[in-house]
């Protein structure tokens, strides 16, 4: 097949698949943010399930996943629903959770003027809910288009044991012209890729504009977080209580059409329990599933493999302090470039409207695809200064450039919505840089800072996943770094031991999971308490 | 007009309520024993002093809310949920930012069995009666805050209702604005063209509800109950500035003491 067609195919398999599985998720997102705000059992499931999630880089679990399709689907359509897997859980958790929360900001003075005109699920959905959440989509979709980019590439190509398997798209096509040390044609599919990308960001960045514009609140309706509707369930009251017996006669026409009326209210009020209670329990359903399908795979490990895996948990979780200690570095490093580069572009008109789309555009550029490139150019140099050092500065580098532009949006966004009497102050103060930024920005932004904090570690797993065990990068160069669980796990699946890369993706959610309850979402609850008003949470 | 409507319809009540008692989730008991008749070609006004549960009443009468005793009837059937017959207003503004004023009109209709052009034909009837003909394409960004109030009244009117429940619907308006509206509306309302037959509206504002309200119920005390019902008899157009006028503003003055905590 002609070369350049390959590569145009090979990117546009890409990206319209990661298009159609963001088009996807926004589609069930609507359906199970309503689903939640009518059944507060199925609310419950349905939160928790998306916290551990979200906050669970795919790619750990991504071996499981995959030999779970292989060996349930099999074949190429196997493979394929593994890689469309893991790229819809990439993309889905920011959409969904989105959707989520705008449903629940609702006005209710918007919902009584649908109920008031009688509207169902669907009309309710099309004149309110879906326009509502807009602008909430429109804020996620950069962030999940960056992540469905960055792991559909990945999981193109993926070994496990002695079985290599492949899906068609640029990262398959990239493979085969390394594999022939095609440099011609590998610049050309970067160059096509970084196109396509280009493309796909003002796409989205002209949808952004468009959805804000026309669908943000312009009235005066308060945002305030709707609880759970407060309507109290109450007995029917109806009995026509009259002595005199004519009277009783002469009102008969109209109880009979009051009991008819009553009838179908009842009817109508039976069907919300009913559909409230269908919400509950397709939410009781999925959680017994998984919970069947994980109590399966426990089951299928045998007595002496948990020995094992037990006896390795206490290097597991050693090898994770390594990796957290590697987070930190790229967090730190993020957030110092965050906070000046996002000062400058927030209060730089000009820097703006140039850096804004090449960051974006950068960072919907995925890592994994440039890096072994940038890694063949650099590595003679690199290797000369660091030393025994190198493998570790680019394993950093992978994290750092497949992350930090979270936590550069999240404050550059946060300065941009701090009000204008702040900077008045900071004027009329005479206030120095760093005086402005500890007395007045970082407080003002610190939930928008928190936010960008908890997405930028959470996508620094990504990368450390990928550099931690880089088999043949480049020729029969690896890179590899001495210790770190994502390299326990990427050698587990490599050597086709997929309990150990199980148990290892396992443990790492947990302790995820649990500092993200402990340490993300307390902070977040700190900084709506103390540094911001209501609306400027939600909008961050 | 005003006076032949009345006429026909002397003592007619369209909406009334029955000895409505309603608690919120907490446990907190909002009204006590609240009954409240609204007849036809009568603007009812409710005041009361601010966390009285005026709002929560009016939300009781619309259907949004279930009492916990008690009934709320229209024109004799009882109501259990939220009718177009029973517009409410709110306070706040409540526009659709994505649609233009005509589709915000058109969605009261959505329901209804009419066509596209119904519905639009239907929609610029309902606008040019609040005085916004050649208005249909602008979106709410586009119009002023009092604009976007008449869009709001429009919508409420295209549904054809029997009863307006107007929640404060001048208080985000500046005076001049929220006085044009209040004239305008009160024209309308009882113009006889439409299926109008009552309105309640609930203020805080006690100039206001003297220049519309044929009558006006006092909520006080804790939990509330109406511990009066004024019938104001002066002659329209009112005069805030006659001494009529500021003898009936004294006495509703009389009646909004602080609230008395039964408990």
């Amino acid at each position: 097949m002609n070369e350049l067609l390959l590569i145009v195919l090979g990117v546009l398999a890409t990206a319209i698949q990661v298009i159609i599985l963001v088009i996807l998720s926004i589609i069930s997102g609507w359906f199970l943010a309503y689903a939640s705000i009518k059944s507060k059992i199925f609310e419950n499931i349905y939160i928790i399930f998306i916290e551990i999630f979200e906050s669970v880089p795919v790619i750990t679990f991504f071996p499981v996943v995959l030999i779970i399709f292989i060996t349930r689907i099999g074949g190429p359509l196997g493979t394929q629903l593994a890689t469309d897997f893991l790229v819809f859980t990439a993309v889905v958790w920011n959409i969904w959770m989105g959707e989520y929360q705008a449903f629940k900001t609702v006005p209710n003075e918007m919902v009584e003027v649908t109920q008031n005109s009688g509207f169902g699920l669907f009309s309710k959905l099309r004149y309110l809910y879906i326009p509502f959440s807009i602008p909430r989509i429109a804020a996620n979709l950069f962030p999940s288009v960056s992540d469905g980019f960055f792991y559909i590439t990945v999981s193109e190509v993926f070994t496990v044991g002695i079985h290599s398997y492949q899906t068609f798209g640029v990262g398959s096509v990239l493979d085969t012209f390394v594999a022939d040390a095609n440099l011609h044609a590998i610049y050309l599919t970067l160059l096509v890729l970084g196109i396509v990308i280009v493309g796909v960001v003002l796409i989205l960045r002209e949808f952004s504009r468009y959805a804000v514009s026309k669908y943000t609140l312009d009235t005066d309706v308060p945002i305030l977080k709707r609880g759970r509707s407060n309507i109290k369930e109450t007995t029917r009251i109806f009995a026509a209580i009259s002595k005199n017996p004519l009277s009783r006669l002469s009102r008969y026409y109209k109880y009979r059409e009051n009991e008819r009326h009553e009838e179908k209210y009842e009817k109508r009020e039976k069907k919300k329990k009913y559909y409230r209670y269908v919400y509950g329990a397709v939410a009781i359903l999925l959680l017994i599933l998984i919970l069947y399908e994980s109590v399966l795979l426990a089951l299928s490990v045998k007595i002496d493999e948990w020995h094992i895996l037990f006896n390795r948990t206490g290097y597991l979780l050693y090898s994770l302090g390594y990796d957290y200690l590697r987070v930190l570095i790229i967090l730190l490093v993020s957030m110092l470039i965050a906070i000046f580069l996002g000062y400058y572009l927030a209060v730089h008109k000009r820097a703006e409207f140039f850096g804004i789309p090449i960051i974006q555009t950068l960072s919907a550029y995925p890592a994994p695809i440039y890096f072994p490139f940038l890694f063949i150019l650099t590595e003679p140099y690199i290797i000369g200064v660091f030393g025994g050092f190198t493998n570790e500065l680019y394993v950093l580098f992978l994290g750092f450039v497949s992350t930090f532009y979270y936590v550069l949006y999240a404050f550059w966004m946060g300065v941009k919505a701090m009000p204008s009497e702040y900077w008045e102050i900071t004027k009329n103060l005479k206030l120095g840089f760093f005086k402005k930024m500890r007395k007045v920005i970082l407080p003002s932004t610190f939930p928008y800072l928190i936010s960008g904090i908890s997405s930028t570690i959470n996508s620094a797993w990504g990368g450390l996943m990928i550099g931690e065990y880089w088999p043949d990068i480049y020729g029969t160069h690896s890179l590899e770094i001495h210790t770190g669980l994502m390299k326990t796990i990427d050698l587990a699946t490599a050597n086709g031991n997929i309990a150990l890369a199980a148990w290892g993706s396992l443990i790492f959610g947990i302790i995820v999971a649990i500092y993200s309850v402990a340490f993300t979402r307390r902070m977040m609850d700190v900084a709506q308490k103390k540094y911001v008003a209501e609306e400027g949470v939600y909008s961050s | 007009m005003e006076a032949k409507l009345k006429n026909e319809s002397v003592n007619r009540v369209i909406l009334e309520a029955e000895h409505i008692d309603f608690s919120y989730d907490n446990g907190y008991k909002v009204f006590e024993n609240i009954n409240l008749e609204a007849d036809t070609g009568k603007f009812i006004a409710i005041i009361g002093p601010s966390g009285i549960g005026k709002s929560t009443l009016l939300r009781i009468l619309g259907g949004f809310l279930k009492p916990d005793s008690g009934k709320i009837k229209l024109m004799g059937k009882q109501l259990y949920e939220p009718t177009p017959e029973v517009a409410l207003i709110h306070q706040s503004i409540v526009t659709f930012p994505w649609m233009t004023a005509e589709e915000n009109v058109m969605l009261s209709m959505k329901t209804k069995d009419m066509s596209h052009d119904e519905m639009a034909e239907k929609a610029k009837v309902s606008l040019s009666r609040v005085g916004l003909e050649g208005f249909e394409d602008l979106y709410p960004k586009e119009m002023s805050g009092g604009m976007r109030q008449r869009v709001a009244i429009a919508r409420a009117f295209a549904a054809d209702p029997h009863v307006f429940l107007m929640d404060e619907p001048f208080a985000h308006l500046d005076e001049l604005t929220a006085e044009g509206l209040r004239q305008d509306i009160y024209n309308i309302l009882f113009s006889g063209e439409t299926p109008l037959k009552s309105v309640i509206m609930v203020s805080h504002n006690l100039t206001e509800v003297l220049e519309l309200a044929d009558e006006i119920y006092i909520l006080n005390n804790m939990p509330a109950s109406i511990i009066g019902r004024v019938a104001v008899t002066m002659q329209r157009p009112r005069n805030p500035r006659s001494d009529e006028f500021n003898s009936n503003l004294d006495m509703l003055y009389g009646y909004l003491t602080p609230p008395r905590n039964k408990r």
